[in-house]
């Protein structure tokens, strides 16, 4: 029985739909929510829990920073600036109170390997309290740290990267194309190198066609490059040692032997020779000079159609709606081809049918803006009649917006007495229930007071009948000349009233109770 | 073992290279870089010159923060290496709680090479060699000789 949510002010509405799911559910109860069935999330939640969903199932870059301690350098460094556990530069020194440097690291790792759970110095073994003992080293040992050289950690896959140290956590998160992220395929867990990312998952068995070696994918063009033994191949045209990898630009760019024809030859210069004489014949040939502008041309005409299309889509789209307009406009003319002039004339607007016009409950103009406009511009300063049109169109627009939220006004306030409605209804129903519950509740307490008299009732009858038999034998006993018809007579009264008497008093007795309870 | 021990175990390595002590070699397998191979000349003025002994260093998982175990695989009469087919050696900073993770390798070659010229008595493995030494020189010469002419030529 939960009362309903306060109505929200009917101006506020959108601002409430969108802010909570509670708000949302107690929209849906009323009716007013628009988009699927009652219970239904709205589109603006599905397409939330889909974003988020599409998140959480897969995080495009999963990069590991590099590890300073396997770093390689490019000079050997200054062994004052080795830590003596790493033996390789200090990442993130501290000092020890005894004047000992280490990598934090380092420390951590001595001291989870010492047994006893004390943290002693490695070097000199005195005693230390983490807490208090370990101190930043002098900025200057950071800043000679930072200046060390050091190559690229993807060094080994192909990247010459070098530079300081300070800079190789950028280089490799941000900047280095050998850096493994995760695969792109969805249902793949392995990683690949940021430049290989685009070409999708390369983790996938193929066999070298030169050497008939099976490899994955990825591997497959750094060993053509450098591993099998079949990779070059003699140019057939200039007979130069190529790798088979780079045959087809090595033809199509390079060799000096193959026959092309002049660059030209888009101005129809009909000259071919081999790349080499070609070359030369470039020197004089005055449409190869010209080609490039020419091309340059062709493609600025060619981009500007391509803008010219969409554009005229969009213009026939727009004449479309137009001319949807007009014909909702005007439904008496509705012929293929608007007569521009002939709408606003007066005689035309007669033509409407007035019941139309006067409907008040008609989302179309009412009938006074609209007409006067055309009849003070038409006749007297004789426009073009296409400029009153579409000032008419915007009036047209003007009071239909004026229309919508006056519907909408009208909407919210309908929401709000239904509310009201129910919630008065409902209340009255709360009440009625409680008043039902309450004489329950009484009838309950009378029927358990019935049961408890009736029992007890019961028990004293029992109880006095026994004590009456007792006390009739006593006195055949002593009077020894009754006879025992006339003593169970005797007994047979003696129990009557005796039970008259009991009845008596418990009655009252239970009668002054329930008015104690009724009080 | 973590990345960061194995590179300094090639550091290491790097750096004993550069720096070998007279009359020492090792081998080392880059496939299995936690077990060095060290083949140690006799030095010229101990009771051992003119042997040939093999050694092997292995490096445990917990590098450098344990210390690396050394073992004779050469028979050697000496007190302070097992006189079994261990053949192994614990004293000096090569004892657990001696052990220190700044301590280099090439301390460890150079106290091997020590301790073949002058045994240390106190901290002997082999109480009855060392008692020999003390007491009785020339018989330990004499046993020490023999097992490098028997064992270590």
């Amino acid at each position: 029985m939960s009362s309903p949510e306060p109505i929200p002010p009917p101006n506020d509405r959108r601002g409430s739909r969108a802010s909570s799911n509670a708000d949302i559910s107690v929209q849906d109860g009323n009716g007013v929510m628009v988009g699927g069935p009652p219970g239904s999330p709205s589109p603006l939640q599905i397409r939330a829990s889909n974003s988020l969903n599409s998140k959480n199932r897969r995080r495009p870059i999963a990069k590991q920073p590099p590890d300073v301690h396997l770093l390689e350098y490019c000079h050997t460094p200054d062994s004052n600036l080795v830590c003596l556990i790493c033996h390789s530069p200090f990442d993130k020194p501290v000092k020890l109170l005894c004047d000992h440097y280490f990598c934090r690291q380092c420390l951590e790792h001595a001291w989870a390997a010492q047994q006893d759970g004390e943290k002693t110095c490695p070097t000199c073994r005195s005693k230390v309290d983490v807490d208090k003992d370990l101190r930043p080293v002098p900025r200057i040992i950071e800043t000679m740290l930072d200046e060390l050289v050091v190559k690229c950690p993807n060094s080994k896959s192909g990247c010459d990267w070098s530079d300081q140290r300070a800079n190789v956590h950028d280089h490799v998160m941000l900047y280095c194309v050998y850096t493994l992220v995760q695969c792109p395929s969805y249902d793949c867990r392995l990683h690949i190198s940021q430049k290989d990312f685009h070409k999708g998952c390369l983790h996938y068995t193929v066999s070298c066609e030169n050497c008939h070696t099976s490899m994955m994918m990825k591997d497959l063009e750094g060993h053509q490059r450098t591993d099998c033994p079949g990779r070059s191949t003699n140019c057939p045209h200039c007979s130069a040692e190529v790798l088979r990898l780079d045959f087809q630009a090595h033809v199509k760019e390079a060799c000096p032997k193959v026959v092309i024809p002049c660059s030209g030859a888009v101005l129809s210069c009909t000259f071919t020779a081999e790349r080499a004489e070609v070359a030369s014949h470039q020197e004089t040939c005055v449409v190869a000079k010209l080609a490039p502008h020419f091309q340059e041309q062709q493609a600025r005409i060619e981009r500007s159609e391509a803008r010219l299309e969409p554009l005229s889509r969009r213009v026939g789209i727009l004449e479309d709606g137009l001319s949807n307009i007009t014909s909702m406009l005007y439904p008496a003319n509705s012929e293929p081809s608007l007569p521009l002039s002939e709408p606003l004339d007066p005689t035309s607007l007669e033509a409407f049918p007035p019941a139309h016009l006067t409907a008040a409950s008609d989302f179309r103009l009412s009938p006074n803006p609209f007409p006067s406009v055309p009849q003070n511009d038409v006749p007297q300063t004789t426009q073009p009649p296409f400029d009153s049109q579409i000032h008419h169109l915007l009036t047209m627009h003007d009071s239909l917006r004026e229309e919508v939220s006056r519907i909408t006004n009208a909407l919210g306030e309908l929401d709000g007495r239904t509310n009201m409605m129910i919630i008065n209804e409902s209340q009255r129903q709360k009440d009625e229930m409680l008043h039902t519950n309450a004489a329950i509740n009484s009838m309950r307490m009378q029927l358990h007071w019935l049961m408890s008299a009736t029992l007890s009732n019961r028990n004293a009858a029992g109880s006095s009948t026994a004590r009456a038999s007792a006390s009739t034998a006593a006195a055949s006993g002593s009077a020894n000349s009754a006879t025992r018809g006339a003593s169970a007579s005797a007994g047979l009264g003696n129990r009557a009233t005796a039970s008259a008497t009991l009845h008596a008093p418990l009655r009252r007795l239970s009668d002054s109770t329930r008015q104690d309870t009724k009080l | 073992m973590s990345a960061g021990a194995k590179k300094r175990i090639m550091r290491e390595y790097g750096e004993c290279l550069a720096d070998t002590p007279p009359g020492m070699k090792i081998n080392f397998d880059e496939q299995n870089m936690t077990k060095w191979e060290v083949l140690l000349d006799g030095p010229d003025q101990s009771y051992y010159a003119g042997g040939h002994f093999k050694l092997e260093i292995n490096f445990p998982n917990e590098y450098p923060f344990k210390p690396p175990v050394v073992a004779f695989k050469t028979k050697i009469y000496h007190p302070n290496v097992s006189n079994d087919d261990k053949g192994s050696m614990c004293l000096g900073l090569l004892r657990p709680d001696e052990w220190k993770p700044p301590n280099k390798v090439v301390a460890v070659l150079r106290l091997i090479q020590t301790l073949l010229i002058e045994p240390n008595i106190d901290d002997a493995i082999e109480p009855s060699i060392a008692n020999e030494y003390k007491e009785n020189r020339k018989e330990f010469e004499k046993s020490a000789k023999d097992w490098v002419k028997r064992y270590a030529k």
